[in-house]
């Protein structure tokens, strides 16, 4: 998945350092275990060469495994640091001008996971359901959380999993650097419906995207507005 | 005194009593509860299997409506409990259970009656498994997640069902566990030092100790989610006390432990293959017997590397990927000992020795993509997509799939009297290397690529994983075949095999000192044991005395040992 998002930059980086280091690992084992088949071989007569202690050599080996580690620790660290940190929005992004953010914060959507369904509510009141618009190249800050069981909130070019576990808000922070729609989809077995369980984020122009919170917004007031004209005049039960 | 031979006393085996299976089924020889174990474990293995192929049979094309999401739920919570408590797990200590006390030259275990109780249990919880099968079988997945796995959620009595047959198989673990350990303190013939102990029962005894700290911590989560579900418990319930993250960190811990002790299992039977079959000791045992010891407790601290999306303290994640890497550290100087060894041997490709092989190539896949998972951020991509399940089964089918045929192959003989057909047994081996491969090097594909979510039941077209999937199916089903033709092996070797004799393989530990299969009560003469390769001690003194009996004119009858 192509990374989207300062946070999925710096996670692309990492997966490909573990990839190096993983293809290492691979190679070198296999590549020592094919040589000693193929070369050290033998008939029933062929006699082994007499066995070394070399202590001096597993200091040696174990110290260059856990320089290995070291390093694999260090850097995955740098980069997790890095991948965790709030991103600020850019010029480009949603402004202070509109009412649903604030200087220097994060816009704040709550991303609320039910069997089997994302509802995403956003700060003017509107909510939606499975898809998330957002506005492009500013900070969204996603409050998951969940009505029943655990859900993992996974769209992989925007951000890395998290879980909404009951009683625990969790977050998870992205900037889309670029229009378009992400799809995602819930990352922990929640049920019957859970492979369908999907989510789609589609990141707009901040100016799109309070055009669109209005009138969702409005939409949905005027079906309220609907259902209790209809219940009071007796056309519902 | 005259040099007149001692009378023989020829005794033309035991006279049976009663019959075999009631004999087998009362037994508390740690013979007929290995053999119990291994055989069962193969069964389920079978079946795991059929599981297995069921669900890509489902997953391999887009929105297949093969089985329904409920049937693959069912089917992928029995694969589970399968694979992991009735196969890897009988499977190990079965090996473990019916090896050790010859390697270490006892005549039975310290407490027998344990194991019988501990075998008992096993069965019990595997029967509570199938039997729910045919009713409703527990539907909340390989680890039943708390809140998922409360009556709220799963109202039938899967769940229960599940908690009862885990539970049930836990328990007998940690018996045998107890009469493991025990048996390796206190029962090792005169002379045999720790440092001289055949590395295979070393890790049988780490192994025991590791199921004695985990186990109970699974039977602890097991009764709070019976009492949640049955008795309007509140240890998994958000809000009134509970925590539903509870029951992750004390899974984790347990099914952390068990791939520790599949990888234990796996590089202790190896090491005793390799040496045997580059006809040298192992190099540097006491590294390999301390890093096999530093394993359990490193690998099973790092069990919150299953938990990096949860709403845990970064710390704890840097914590658990500390302890996940540095597990490089003791599994690399085990892996490179085993190589060492090999690198200048003479290697004889015996079935077991190509096993072994395979075993070490798809462990070190398994646990190279391992390591990407253990780095915090990449995870975040990583976690629960087919990509874990693809590592996972590296390491799992490569420690206990293929490591427990190398094994399988390399005791059989012990255990039968019979060696297993070679010819099959490398037609088999290399549909299986082909399968493993096939099955889930595209996994891998699927997952860090195209972020395909693992457990489940359908994905959908226009996400790229189509051709990965088909692949991925064409591949268990490979992998099936390779598998289902050491099974056959196995049974048609049992009868037919070719005769083993008491020694087939030449190996340096004393269960090849033993009878093929070993009498009840394991040794007529318990040998003195003088070094760490006692076995070549006896085949030297057994050399030497026949050279001095081809001098002398009279045949000396002197024990050998």
């Amino acid at each position: 998945m192509a990374p989207h998002s300062p946070g999925t930059d710096q996670i692309d980086t990492l997966l490909w350092i573990g990839f190096v280091a993983a293809a290492i690992i691979v190679v070198a084992i296999n590549v020592a275990l094919v040589y000693a088949i193929r070369r050290y071989r033998a008939g029933r007569d062929a006699e082994p060469r007499s066995a070394e202690g070399g202590r001096r050599l597993q200091f040696r080996v174990g110290a260059a495994l856990t320089a290995f580690a070291a390093l694999v620790f260090v850097l995955a660290v740098i980069f997790t640091d890095k991948a965790r940190e709030t991103p600020s929005s850019g010029d480009a992004g949603l402004t202070a001008t509109s009412e649903q953010i604030e200087e220097g914060e994060p816009l704040t959507i709550r991303a609320t996971g039910q069997q089997w369904l994302w509802r995403y509510d956003y700060p003017n009141g509107a909510f939606s359901y499975y898809k998330l618009v957002v506005p492009a190249d500013t900070a969204v800050e996603l409050e998951l959380v969940t009505t029943d069981v655990i859900h993992t909130w996974d769209v992989p070019s925007l951000s890395g999993k998290r879980d909404a576990v009951p009683g625990k808000t969790h977050r998870v922070t992205f900037r889309a650097d670029e229009e378009g729609v992400y799809q995602g989809s819930s990352a922990t077995l929640s049920g019957q419906a859970y492979a369908a369980m999907r989510t789609a984020v589609e990141v707009v122009s901040p100016a799109e995207y309070e055009a669109y919170t209005e009138k969702l917004l409005a939409d949905i007031e005027t079906a309220q507005d609907r259902v209790v004209s209809l219940i009071e005049e007796g056309k519902a039960p | 005194m005259s040099q007149s031979p001692r009378p023989e006393i020829v005794v033309d085996g035991y006279a049976p009593r009663r019959p075999r299976w009631i004999e087998l089924a009362t037994s508390a020889d740690h013979k007929d509860l290995g053999r119990i174990l291994v055989t069962a474990s193969l069964g389920f293995l079978f079946l795991a299997v059929i599981e297995m192929l069921l669900m890509r049979l489902q997953l391999a094309i887009p929105e297949n409506g093969f089985l329904s999401p409920v049937t693959f739920n069912r089917m992928l919570s029995t694969y589970g409990a399968s694979a992991v408590f009735f196969f890897a797990l009988p499977l190990v200590f079965g090996l473990f259970y019916y090896v050790t006390p010859l390697q270490i030259g006892a005549r039975g275990t310290a407490l027998p009656r344990l194991g019988q109780i501990g075998v008992a249990l096993f069965a019990a919880g595997a029967t509570v498994l199938y039997a729910a099968l045919l009713f409703t079988p527990s539907e909340a997945g390989v680890n039943p997640l708390a809140p998922l796995s409360e009556l709220t959620f799963l109202a039938n009595n899967g769940v229960d069902a599940w908690v009862t047959a885990t539970g049930l198989a836990t328990l007998g673990f940690v018996l045998i566990s107890i009469d493991l350990t025990t048996t390796v303190r206190n029962m090792r013939a005169p002379g045999m030092a720790w440092r001289r102990l055949p590395v295979f029962a070393w890790s049988a005894s780490v192994s025991g100790w590791l199921m004695l700290f985990i186990g109970p911590v699974l039977l602890a989560a097991l009764t709070m989610l019976m009492i949640d579900r049955n008795y309007d418990g509140i240890f998994f319930a958000d809000g009134a006390g509970g925590a539903p993250l509870l029951w992750q960190h004390l899974s984790w811990i347990f099914f952390t432990g068990v791939y520790m002790t599949v990888l234990i299992f796996a590089l202790g039977a190896i090491s005793e293959i390799v040496a045997t079959f580059a006809r040298r000791p192992l190099l540097n045992r006491p590294v390999v017997m301390g890093a096999l010891a530093a394993i359990a407790p490193i690998g099973t601290l790092a069990w919150m590397q299953n938990m990096y999306t949860a709403p845990i303290g970064t710390g704890w994640m840097y914590f658990a990927m500390l302890m996940s890497l540095a597990l490089i550290v003791p599994v690399g100087l085990v892996v490179f000992n085993l190589l060492a060894t090999m690198i200048g041997g003479a290697l004889q490709m015996r079935a077991p020795l190509l096993f072994a092989a395979g075993a070490i190539s798809a462990v070190s896949i398994g646990l190279a993509a391992e390591l990407e998972q253990s780095m915090v951020a990449a995870a975040w991509q990583l976690k629960n997509t087919v990509d874990a399940t693809a590592a996972t089964h590296f390491a799992l089918v490569g420690g206990a799939v293929f490591g427990g045929f190398a094994a399988l192959h390399y005791w059989f003989p012990k255990m039968t009297g019979r060696t297993m057909g070679e010819s099959l047994a490398r037609i088999s081996f290399w549909t299986m290397g082909a399968g493993i491969l096939l099955a889930f090097v595209p996994l891998f594909f699927a997952g860090a690529e195209h972020g395909q979510v693992i457990d489940a039941y359908k994905f959908f077209d226009g996400t790229g994983v189509n051709v990965w999937n088909l692949l991925a199916s064409i591949g268990s089903l490979v992998l099936a075949i390779g598998i289902v033709l050491t099974l056959v092996n196995a049974i048609a070797s049992r009868e037919n095999g070719p005769l083993a004799g008491h020694d087939p393989w030449g190996g340096d530990s004393l269960e090849w000192f033993a009878l093929s299969p070993p009498d009840p009560h394991n040794f007529d003469v318990l040998p003195d044991v003088r070094g760490a390769r006692p076995m070549r001690d006896i085949r030297e003194a057994i050399a030497h005395r026949d050279s001095r009996a081809a001098e002398a004119p009279v045949r000396s009858s002197e024990p050998v040992a």
